[in-house]
């Protein structure tokens, strides 16, 4: 058996010997395990490696900062849905809160970004923080409304995001500061502006269920501005956009039926009970389609 | 009062989106008559996988070279309509010829002397900047084309044998199996490079295919002198 077996294994190094001779693929495996520095190809593509890595690296960076920006703000928002309590004082203090919360990821998160993005075309990398970015509007305006009662435009929010870096660590060196702005494309604007809708409709039945009539109307008729104003645009080729219209509209429904079970039966119900009424009304056809967990 | 602000801003917006709309289909424009360009170019080229074209092919590269002067003005015409700094931001539109016409300069050169071309000379062909402020060449999409090269220099190398150039193959061999090499350096990220890189190892077996069915009949030019000598050896 031995034999046979010995016999087996000379032949197959008799032919492997011959393939070996006649292959071809042995050129590129050489090729492949001792990569040819002095190769033109080889030098070529070390180049491009780097270019690309960089390219990579640049872009997970940016994701990972805008993942904080978006955890970030989703507790911001969080916490300015607790501010709905009647005590002017608790208010104030969320208010104030909430305010240097947003101050610091301007302040810091997106002075990162931003210098993440200079000298780059960011629209290169606007995928990698768009996520972010619409959070953080999403955020800001939901604090504006609550705050000042309107939203500033998209002018006012660019020059939020201006700042200046001084180029050189040294101290000692006459400081060259140079001016880096982050980018924010309107699109992102108006995306951000469609998800603070969402946040909108949740204040609006929240401050049903503690009785506050008043501003649910209040905020039912803003969105019914914003919807119109979305509608003057057109979305076609948008698709994001579209999709934001679209949960825009079905949530203006939801509150615009809110109101008028409040006003058609407003006077039958205890006002306590208003908001379980409405809500077992609302959200049987909603299903359960929140996109975040703060409710 | 509030109706007034919200008015405000979306009166800007849409003027926002409407220009960018003007600017989307002029460059629709340009790269439609782009488009139209490597098509020819293309088809020229095409002559090289007709039955004895050998003598036809530096002609046929010639034509080729006065076809990319079209292409040069084209893209410097798109350059002129793309805002500086916002390359990425229409990329979409030239994206796929732009990959079409590497892979074509790619070949062009490929045919007129044999080597790989590098990202900077493509530029050059396509009249592009190489700088990445301005209006340049993608390194993806440059890529890109040299994966689409291959796939051209696999049909090319059966339908060399079938004209009867043994020594062509064997040129195209190398030229892969390096260039494999060099996209073997390459820490590609789960994208469409990378899908397209996935599928080289195809092309690559097939030429070597090629090769190797010359081999064992003792018509590649090289190997079959020897073999000849070998055996006048023996005999």
């Amino acid at each position: 058996m031995s034999a046979s077996r010995g016999h087996k294994n000379g032949n197959y190094n008799k032919y492997k010997k011959d393939h070996s001779k006649l292959s071809i693929g042995d050129k590129r495996k050489e090729l492949e395990e001792h990569v040819d520095e002095n190769n033109k190809v080889i030098q070529m593509f070390r180049q491009y490696t780097l270019e690309l890595d960089a390219k990579h690296d640049r872009y997970e960076r940016i994701v990972k900062l805008s993942r904080d920006i978006t955890i970030e703000s989703k507790r911001i928002i969080f916490l300015l849905h607790n501010a709905a309590t009647d005590i002017d004082k608790k208010k104030e203090q969320i208010y104030n809160e909430a305010d240097l919360r947003l101050n610091q990821l301007i302040e810091k998160n997106f002075k990162l970004l931003s210098i993440e993005l200079h000298g780059q075309d960011p629209y290169l990398y606007l995928r990698a923080y768009t996520a972010g970015l619409q959070e953080f509007i999403e955020a800001l305006l939901y604090y504006q409304f609550l705050r000042y009662g309107s939203i500033e435009p998209w002018k006012n929010l660019i020059t939020k995001f201006q700042y200046s870096i001084s180029n050189s660590d040294n101290h000692n060196d006459d400081k060259t500061n140079t001016e880096v702005c982050m980018t924010v494309p309107p699109m992102e604007f108006f995306l951000g502006l469609g998800d603070f809708t969402g946040e909108l409709l949740r204040k609006c039945i929240n401050s049903l269920g503690s009785g506050n009539i008043e501003e649910c109307f209040q905020i039912c008729n803003y969105v019914k501005d914003i919807y119109t104003g979305f509608l003057r645009i057109n979305c076609s080729g948008y698709k994001d956009l579209g999709r934001k219209v679209y949960v825009l509209k079905q949530s203006l429904q939801k509150m615009e039926y809110a109101c008028y079970t409040i006003q058609v039966r407003g006077s039958e119900i205890p006002r306590h009970m208003l908001a379980t009424v409405v809500n077992t009304v609302t959200n049987p056809d909603v299903g359960h389609e929140e996109d975040e967990g703060f409710y | 009062m509030s109706n007034i602000v919200t008015t405000e801003i979306f009166t800007s917006f849409q003027d926002y989106l409407h220009s960018e709309q003007n600017i989307r289909e002029e460059i629709r424009q340009i790269v439609k008559e782009i488009e139209k360009n490597a098509r020819e170019i293309l088809t020229v080229l095409q002559v090289i996988h007709q039955e004895n074209s050998a003598q036809e092919i530096s002609s046929s590269c010639y034509k080729a070279r006065q076809l990319f002067e079209e292409v040069q003005s084209n893209y410097t015409k798109l350059s002129e309509v793309v805002p500086t700094g916002q390359y990425y931001r229409f990329n979409d539109h030239w994206k796929y010829v732009t990959q079409r016409l590497c892979f074509l300069a790619a070949l062009t050169v490929f045919l007129e002397v044999g080597i790989l071309v590098s990202i900077s000379t493509v530029a050059e062909i396509l009249g592009v900047s190489t700088n990445s402020s301005e209006f340049h060449l993608d390194l993806e999409d440059y890529l890109m084309g040299l994966l689409q090269l291959c796939s051209e220099l696999a049909r090319f190398a059966v339908n060399a044998v079938t004209s009867g150039d043994y020594e062509r193959p064997m040129q195209i061999s190398k030229f892969v199996g390096e260039l494999n090499a060099g996209f073997r350096l390459l820490n590609l990220k789960n994208d469409s490079l990378r899908k397209r890189f996935d599928a080289l190892k195809y092309e690559v077996k097939k030429i070597e295919e090629v090769v190797y069915d010359l081999s064992i009949r003792g018509l590649k030019p090289d190997y079959s002198s020897k073999t000849n000598i070998q055996e006048k050896g023996t005999e």
